[in-house]
């Protein structure tokens, strides 16, 4: 894997306290990478480092095979800050077109570029009017089509959707999408977890500055760990064999629930179903979700 | 240096759209208006005593009240255009880090010395015009109404804008380590500073205490403001005022606290462009360690 960000023990102290411990993370190019944690538990400074704008204490960081003080490297970043402020004397449109020259475009590139960005984010159509004028939702759209305008390799997002309504969270889920589909990397940090869980390949858990645990989605969730099953008549004979695969909870009218026993494969249970003669209506398989494995890490404080 | 030109554009423009340099535009009009309507006042009062006794125009001594009118509208012109360098640039780095701007523009491939001297060039580009502004308008209107104009007015307005220089470049400073309202207090204490160095060389003169002409010299190298500005009054006087006020202070020591008699010292010039490129270089540094 060809890594867009390596860090190997970075580490920040703010008056002898750290806030980031140690923290070993490696994120491959092209990947949307979900970067999940506590409060307080180092995530904005660690983008901050990654990003050149904090100086790190001690340990390493590469990103894009380089330095971020590079500026060739730092031409090929985008990002979207946590709380961001803007000029609002500025419109949308003379917005843009400034952090685009801060990036390097040429006024060529910018006539195109511009009006694609604010179409991009939805807001096609009130380039002219000041950000003063925008809601808390639209200028986090126009704050997105900053970090994007430059058409970066990789893009830092921390918490996108956080001012949006639902719509607007699809259209930000649909652009990660789009970005990732033209092969930028993108850095996610959101609360949301519904939102990483749809849109992230690896996420990472950290709490202190450390990584507890990271991985592919499916990885860290595991298999389904029970089952919703409805047959047309759940007789005793089937309960009894279900009984072997699990703890079984019938709720009435054919319908069970199924904690399923460890190292049991879930498509077995279809196959007793059936083969008990019963008409299997539904077999849905229940995994634990990140908020779950989130919960869990934290309360563990860690320990795997 | 295209990085440095965009961020002070970026300066410029937010001074424009946020209607600083229209609020300047209306109040220097209504200070000249004001400050000229006096002078006006004054030369009519000038002319109607030399009628009284029978001149078709003012006597040669009204040059001194003019000289004396011009050289106080400067005072006031230099002042005002030190707090308008100090108010205007008191935030335009800190108060972008605390508010987060900063951060979206940091980010970018331009370096964070290029984000302060870009700030630094925009802000002394909006100031040192202020300055220059409202000293030709005062001048030319002082001019046109008594016919006085001082013997050297352009080094006195060059000096005027290097006061300006000095300040500006300390708020810089300041904005890059300090808060914004710490930033503020810091740099008028030290401009205060320098203004009371002036006056206490003024009495240590006047007195024959060489410590006090000490301190007040210490104070002008920390804080040269104020003697900028006498530096510029020499030249705003003509040769007969300054005789008459060096006559004086060679009779009894004591000389006018807010105006210079001698032409400011080579040295000093030397020191004070030093302390401007200086200044500057640290605000550069510090800002490039500092974390965002």
């Amino acid at each position: 894997m060809t890594l867009a960000i390596e860090t190997r023990q970075l580490r920040k102290e703010y008056r002898g306290r750290a806030v980031v411990e140690s923290l070993d993370l490696e994120v491959g190019r092209g990947e949307v990478f979900g970067f999940l944690g506590p409060n307080g538990a180092g995530k904005s400074t660690t983008v901050k480092m990654l990003l050149g704008l904090v100086r790190p204490t001690s340990g390493e960081v590469r990103v894009l095979g380089g330095s971020v003080n590079e500026e060739r490297v730092r031409r090929k970043l985008g990002f979207l800050p946590e709380q961001f402020r803007f000029h609002t004397w500025m419109s949308g449109e003379e917005f843009l077109t400034f952090h685009g020259r801060l990036a390097g475009l040429s006024a060529r590139a910018l006539r195109d570029r511009v009006p694609e960005a604010l179409n991009l984010v939805g807001l096609g159509g009130r380039g002219r009017d000041e950000l003063r004028s925008y809601s808390k939702g639209m200028l986090q759209r126009v704050g997105l089509a900053q970090a994007i305008i430059h058409t970066p390799e990789l893009v830092f997002l921390d918490e996108p959707t956080s001012a949006l309504d639902p719509l607007g969270r699809v259209e930000v889920r649909n652009i990660i999408h789009s970005l990732k589909d033209s092969g930028v990397t993108v850095f996610l940090n959101s609360h949301l977890l519904s939102e990483v869980e749809q849109t992230c390949d690896r996420v990472a858990f950290v709490n202190q500055g450390r990584v507890l645990r990271a991985g592919r989605m499916e990885e860290l969730l595991g298999p389904p760990r029970s089952l919703d099953l409805r047959v047309d008549a759940l007789k005793p004979e089937l309960l009894s064999k279900l009984r072997k695969l699990g703890k079984v909870t019938a709720s009435g009218e054919g319908r069970a629930r199924l904690a399923l026993t460890a190292g049991v494969d879930p498509a077995s249970v279809a196959e007793v179903v059936v083969g008990s003669g019963a008409r299997l209506q539904e077999l849905t398989p229940h995994r634990p979700d990140l908020e779950d494995l989130f919960v869990e890490l934290i309360e563990l404080g860690g320990d795997r | 240096m295209r990085n440095v030109l965009l961020v002070a554009e970026l300066a410029l423009r937010e001074a424009v759209r946020r209607r600083l340099v229209l609020a300047l535009l209306g109040l220097t009009v209504i200070f000249l208006g004001f400050y000229l309507y006096g002078v006006h006042l004054l030369q009519v009062r000038l002319a109607e005593r030399a009628a009284d006794i029978g001149l078709d125009r003012p006597l040669r001594s009204a040059t001194f009240s003019y000289a004396f009118a011009t050289l106080f509208g400067l005072y006031l012109v230099n002042f005002l255009g030190g707090l308008m360098a100090v108010l205007s640039s008191v935030g335009a780095v800190s108060g972008e880090v605390e508010s987060g701007t900063i951060q979206s523009i940091a980010y970018k491939p331009v370096s964070r010395s290029q984000i302060v001297a870009g700030k630094w060039l925009g802000f002394a580009v909006v100031t040192v015009s202020y300055v220059v502004v409202l000293a030709t308008g005062l001048l030319v209107g002082v001019r046109l109404i008594t016919g006085f104009l001082p013997p050297d007015p352009v080094p006195a307005v060059a000096l005027m804008a290097l006061s300006v220089l000095v300040l500006l470049t300390l708020t810089i400073l300041g904005g890059t380590f300090f808060t914004t309202l710490a930033n503020g207090i810091g740099v008028f204490l030290l401009y205060g500073l320098g203004f009371a160095g002036g006056i206490l060389s003024s009495v240590g003169a006047a007195t024959d205490t060489p410590l006090l002409v000490r301190l007040g010299s210490v104070a002008s190298y920390v804080m040269p403001s104020d003697s900028l500005w006498k530096g510029a009054s020499y030249f705003l006087q003509p040769r007969t005022l300054i005789d008459l006020q060096r006559l004086r202070e060679d009779a009894d020591g004591g000389g006018n606290p807010f105006v210079g008699t001698t032409p400011p010292d080579p040295t000093f010039l030397v020191w004070t462009g030093a302390y401007v490129l200086v200044t500057l270089a640290l605000a550069l540094l510090i800002f490039r360690r500092r974390d965002l």
